[in-house]
Formats: structure tokens, sequence, C-alpha cells
């Protein structure tokens, strides 16, 4: 008896009687089936403890529920241990709504249906995305599961005033061997010309990708990550053949370095450029607003002429409802408004620097370093999403990762690596 | 003959009268729950995930499951050369557990035993690092010897050109080695001095007499004596290096594989999006390797309780 009386929430009893008192639980999916507004508490599993990414989720929370009248429970877990609990945390008592990623991982989920169906969230949102989000945000049944936030491309990071200082101009370089000129002019100044780390695994995927799509052109590179083409092409040995003539200008300790590590040979003024995504701005923010406003970034140059800077790396992150949730209309509903206009400026106000992924999104705000992302964002043609979330999580972790760390170590392996590397890919099993 | 059955009488009595129905309450209470725990925390989990590892599974739903034989055994010995790699890093780890850090614990104990100048300090100094955790060790030494860590930073180098304790392939196993016997040094020797206060010292002195050596002593006399703490040390040493994992794990992370042992294979298969079958494989031929030892361990540990 108690506990059904505890079940009737203060909150329910009071939506339920103003519809002629439809009950407990069930109620808020009646609710929104009926085209009402969803209603009811929620929560919201952020997949960031760091402190300006926490600024800008809180910003959209608190606008959400101002807007909504909804109260909205906010959860932090530590990015890799939220990344590494997902499947428990989703077939658990998951928070309603989650930050994920777009593309394969989004897909893994949502193929073992835990993620819920929002397509018709995306029928309100559609005219505020290109056609490129969509199918990012599109599971293999043809459904949508996820709400773009925001991306960032991944490209040449270099800081104005030292190119300035050595008197050259990365963004007027032509090609491959022009970057070689200038990553020349920077290590006879004694400065390491291409910062590098990965010790983590997965940072120096970025340059993996990024060199085959040049090289090789688009298609063949997402053909390779689905399988389609072997690992042991002359054309994946011509890939590590093209990155071998980048190790003289790399800091000797790549395998000592996570992405911050490269991050802070560039902001120390100790390397000339870096290859990464832009999200480190804010780190950069956050030393100083003078060493934001030094940050720039160029396309990969072009390799081969054939394909000249046609693709980029560009992650996009963004919004999931959990399918075992307590409150999916809600939750569905609150995604719904992060990736609408108004919910993107709301952690835009917050002044954490984002490059918003809605088209309508007013872009007279954003600063000049934003803008050149957009910039070098529209100069490519196709965008991937980034190496472990273009291919099988079970290969890109624990076997591409290892595998470029070992080739790091002795370039010269090569041919065995992309051996190892075309076996173990076929070992896989067929799920 | 009567007395004889009289005498059985009343031990079968006392027996009776030991063994109330109050007590057989608390017996079953306290023998009942904590093997219903064990049964259903640890021996059920087991025995599943060794049946898992002879399946294909994502790791989300029951009805998924479908069987593999022994394709990921196959898998990882024929088509996972990290596994070959990982294995060859935790045999490294015995031998050193097993050859410098066990026998400098024991050789820590046999001093301070001997009540040296400063043994009280000692003793602590050493104890210390086994109140912590092997994550927290991990956290500690981080800071040590990161290219921006403290190390690198009395030397005067910048992070271009630190001295790369984790990244370089020639040492970076030893350097987590050298973290992992800080710790452990001092586990052992603690174990061996608990072992060495209880050895008569009546054996000692008749030793002495004899005109025996400090070595000598100690490989005829003490070894022998301490055997029941020897294999306790020893399994203890063996299961230390099999199921090592936090440190690395800590230094490198999930993907990280650039020391790779058998404890960060099986979570690296498990956690994520991975393969949780193989990991469930990982997990099956670690238990395989750690299982003899544990047995050993157990049969001294009951042998003790009995005498």
């Amino acid at each position: 008896m108690s506990v059904e009386q505890n079940g009737v929430s203060r909150r329910t009893l009071i939506k339920g009687a103003a519809l002629g008192g439809i009950g407990i639980a069930g109620g808020a999916t009646v609710l929104s089936s009926c085209g009402s507004k969803a209603s009811g508490p929620m929560s919201f599993g952020a997949r960031t403890v760091d402190e300006s990414p926490t600024k800008q989720l809180k910003g959209l929370v608190a606008a959400y529920e101002k807007k909504s009248g909804n109260k909205v429970t906010y959860n932090a877990t530590e990015s890799n241990a939220f990344q590494n609990n997902l499947s428990q945390y989703l077939q658990g008592t998951p928070d309603d709504a989650f930050q994920w990623m777009a593309g394969y991982r989004m897909q893994f989920f949502a193929e073992q249906g835990l993620l819920e169906d929002i397509s018709d969230v995306w029928k309100d949102l559609e005219s505020q995305y290109d056609n490129s989000y969509k199918i990012a945000s599109t599971g293999l049944d043809g459904k949508q599961y996820f709400v773009p936030q925001s991306w960032y491309p991944w490209g040449l990071h270099y800081r104005k005033s030292m190119v300035k200082d050595l008197g050259l101009d990365p963004e007027n370089i032509a090609n491959f061997d022009d970057m070689i000129k200038m990553f020349d002019a920077m290590k006879k100044k004694g400065l390491v010309g291409f910062a590098a780390g990965d010790k983590g695994g997965w940072e120096a995927m970025g340059t993996f990708d990024i060199i085959n799509a040049r090289l090789n052109g688009y298609q063949f590179h997402v053909d390779l990550l689905a399988g389609r083409e072997k690992w042991t092409d002359q054309r994946v040995i011509d890939v590590f053949a093209q990155w071998e003539k980048l190790l003289p200008y790399t800091n000797k300790n790549v395998l000592d370095l996570e992405w911050d590590g490269a991050m802070q040979l560039l902001l120390q003024k100790k390397a000339g450029s870096t290859l990464m995504g832009s999200w480190f701005g804010q780190n950069f923010k956050d030393k100083s607003q003078a060493d934001y406003d030094d940050l720039w970034i160029v396309p990969f140059p072009e390799i081969n002429p054939e394909h000249g800077v046609d693709t980029i790396d560009a992650p996009i992150d963004g919004f999931c409802v959990a399918a075992n949730g307590s409150n999916t209309a809600v939750g569905k509903d609150f995604i719904k408004f992060a990736g609408d206009k108004e919910g993107m400026q709301a952690m835009l106000d917050t002044g954490v620097a984002m490059t918003s992924a809605n088209k309508n999104q007013d872009t007279s705000t954003y600063d000049p370093f934003q803008k050149q992302q957009l910039n070098v964002m529209s100069q490519a043609k196709y965008i991937t999403q980034f190496l472990d979330r273009d291919t099988r999580p079970d290969f890109a972790g624990p076997v591409v990762g290892p595998a470029i760390q070992s080739w790091y170590k002795n370039p010269k392996d090569v041919n065995k690596i992309v051996d190892s590397l075309q076996a173990q890919w076929e070992a896989l099993p067929k799920l | 003959m009567n007395s004889t059955a009289d005498n059985k009488n009343t031990t079968q009595v006392t027996r009776r009268r030991a063994f109330s129905p109050k007590d057989r309450l608390t017996l079953g209470v306290f023998i009942g729950v904590p093997t219903a725990l064990h049964v259903l925390l640890v021996w059920i989990p087991a025995v599943a995930t060794i049946g898992l590892s002879f399946t294909y599974w994502t790791g989300i739903h029951i009805n998924d499951i479908r069987w593999a034989g022994f394709a990921n055994y196959h898998n990882i010995f024929f088509s996972t050369p990290v596994f070959w790699q990982a294995l060859k890093d935790n045999v490294i780890w015995l031998g050193w557990f097993g050859l410098i850090a066990t026998p400098l614990g024991i050789l820590l104990a046999y001093q301070i035993d001997r009540q040296i100048r400063g043994h009280a300090f000692f003793q602590t100094a050493y104890y210390i690092p086994v109140v912590l955790s092997l994550a927290v060790t991990g956290v500690i030494w981080n800071f040590m010897l990161r290219p921006d860590g403290f190390i690198n930073g009395i030397l005067g180098k910048d992070i271009t050109n630190p001295i790369s304790f984790f990244g370089d392939d020639r040492w970076n196993l030893y350097v987590i080695l050298v973290m992992a016997s800080w710790r452990h040094i001092g586990y052992i020797m603690l174990l061996y001095l608990a072992g060495l206060k209880a050895v008569d010292p009546a054996l000692r002195e008749a030793a002495a007499l004899d005109g025996a050596t400090e070595w000598e002593t100690f490989k005829r006399i003490i070894l022998p004596t301490m055997r029941p703490v020897n294999i306790i040390v020893l399994v203890i040493t063996i299961i230390e290096s099999l199921r090592a994992f936090d440190i690395v794990y800590i230094i490198y992370g999930t993907s990280g594989a650039q020391v790779p042992i058998l404890g960060t294979l099986v979570f690296q298969n498990i956690s994520g999006e991975g393969q949780s079958m193989k990991g469930a494989a990982y997990a099956t031929i670690l238990f395989l390797l750690s299982i003899g030892p544990i047995i050993a361990y157990l049969r001294t540990t009951f042998k003790e309780d009995v005498k």
C-alpha cells in the first residue's frame, strides 16, 4: 500500500489529475503519445568531469529546466570510465539522456536495442541540420538514435605568433613537401616540427586517417575500415612510408606523451605544430586568452592531387536516449531541446568554446578560431568520424592502437605490422 | 568392553550436547552464509566466465550467445600476437618477483629480525607502501616519472627531451617492476618477519655453539623451519605476478598496450564495446595458470590450521 502511495509522486499526481487520473509510471509515456508535452523529472549522464564542459552542460540543463519545468538530475562520470562501463550502464538503470558519439559507436548500442529510437525528434530537427549529420545519427536500421551537439575538425594546429617569427606561412603551404620544408625550418630553430603523442594508443589514429585519405582517397579509407579492402594492400604500406617522412620532425617521446603532452609542446612553444582535434582550444583558453587568440588551424595539406584536401576527420559528439531509462519521453524532449538552436545557444552562452552542429546557429558570436574551424570544415567534401569511431570498436582499440604504437617503435616492421592487422581483422568473430 | 561402550556413549552424548539446536543454527549461519555468498559471488561468475569463453557474445543480450567451441582460444593462440607478448611480460614479472623482489623482502626481514641498528625505522619505512593499494602506488610513481614529472623536473629536462620511463620499450617493463616491487618487498618482509619471530631462538643458539656461520644457519636451520611460510611466500609471489593489473592500467590506461600483461588484456576485451567472450577466454587462461599455486596455498594454510 505504502509503496504505491510513494509511487504516485506529488508531481505525477498533479499531472495525472489534469488528464483525468492517468496514473503512475506509465503516465509520462501516455502523455507524450497524446502529443502533450512530456513532463516529470529525468536524469542526464555527462561523459565528462572536466570543468569547462561541465559548465557548458550545466548551462544546457539549467536552460532546459527553466523552459520545460522538468527537474533534471545531473550525473557526471569521467569519460574513460563512462566509455568502459557503457554497456553495463545501459543495461542497468541508466540516465534517461546521456552524452555519446555518432557513427559506429552509437550504431553498436542501437543494434543491441539499448538506445531509444528518436526518429520523431529528427522530424522536428531536420530543417536545422545538414544531411551529413542525419546520416551520422542514423543506425543500421535506418532510424535515428542520436542528436549532434558539437564537432571539431582534426587539422594542423599552430601558433600564429610563432610561424610569424619564423617567417613561415602554414596557411599557404601547397602540399606535403612544402609542409616538410616548413618543418625543416622549424627544426633548424630547435623546434619540434610535428608534435605527437600516442601513449593512449588512439591519438595517432588521426594521423593515419588523414594520410590515408590524402594519399588514397576517402573511398579507400572507408572501405579499408569497413573490411572491404585489405590492410596488407600496398596502399596501406605507402601510408606508413609517407608517415615515416614526418618522424624526423616528431618529438622522440611519442609513446610517453598523451594527447595533452603534444598539446603542451605547442602551448609551451616547443613545437611548431601538431595534428589534433580542435577541442583543445579550451585548454589554451584556460591558460590565457592571449594563448587562445594565438591558436590557429589549417587542413592537413594535399599529398595526392587527385584527392586534394577533400576529406577531414570531424568527430561529432552528441546525445542519446537510453531505452532502459525511467523517463524516456522527457529524455527525448531534453535532447530535442539540446539539438535545437535554442539549446545550443544556452551552451554557447556559457562562454565555453564549442562549434555547434546546428546549421541555423548564429555564428556571428563565434571567435576567429571557431570561424576558422568552420572554414576548414567547409573545404572538405567528405567527413569521417575518426578511426576508432569508423571501424569495429573491438578492432580499433585492442588491435589498431597497439599496431600503430609498435610501428612508432620500429617503422621498419611495417610489413609485419600490416600482416598482423589483416590477420587480426580476419580473426574477428562475425557478430 | 563395557567401559568402552560407555565411553562411546559419553562422547556421543557430549557431542550431541555440543551441537544444541541453537549451536546448529549458529554454525549453519556461520558456515552457510559465507558459503552461499562465496558460491554466488565467486564460483557462479567463475563458471559462467569459463562457459562464456566458448561462445561468441557481444556481452549484452543473453539470447545472442552462440556456441563457438575453441574458436576464441584458437584466435588467441594463433592470431593475437599480443597474447604471447603479454605472457612473456607476465613470465618476466614472475621471474623478477621470484628472483629479486621476494628474496630482497626475505633479506630485509632477516636483517630486521637480527635487530640491526634502526630496525624499527626500517620496518616501518618498508612497510608503508604495503598500506597503499597498487592503484595509489601507480599514481604516486606516475607523478614522479612522467615526462613532466618530478624526476625529469629536478633533472631540468623539459617535455621535449625527458627520460622516457614509460615510453621506451627497452626498460619500461622494468620501471613498472620496480614500482610493483616497492610494495611487494614490504609485503614479503612482513610475512617473513612474522614467521621468523616464531622460530625458536634455541635453534639459533645451538647452531652458533656448533660454530655455524650466519649463512649456514639461515640455509640449514632457519629456512627449513620456515617451510610453511616459505610456501605461502612463494605462492603469493606467483599469484601477485599473474594477477598484476592495477599499476599497468594506471600508467597506460585501457588501450595503451605498451606493457601488455594478461590482466590488461582481460579488461581491454571486456570493457566498452569489446569482445567480452575473448576477455572471458583470457580470464580462463589466467585462471588455469593461477589455480595451481592457489591450491598449493590453500592446502598449506589448512595444514597449518589443523596443526
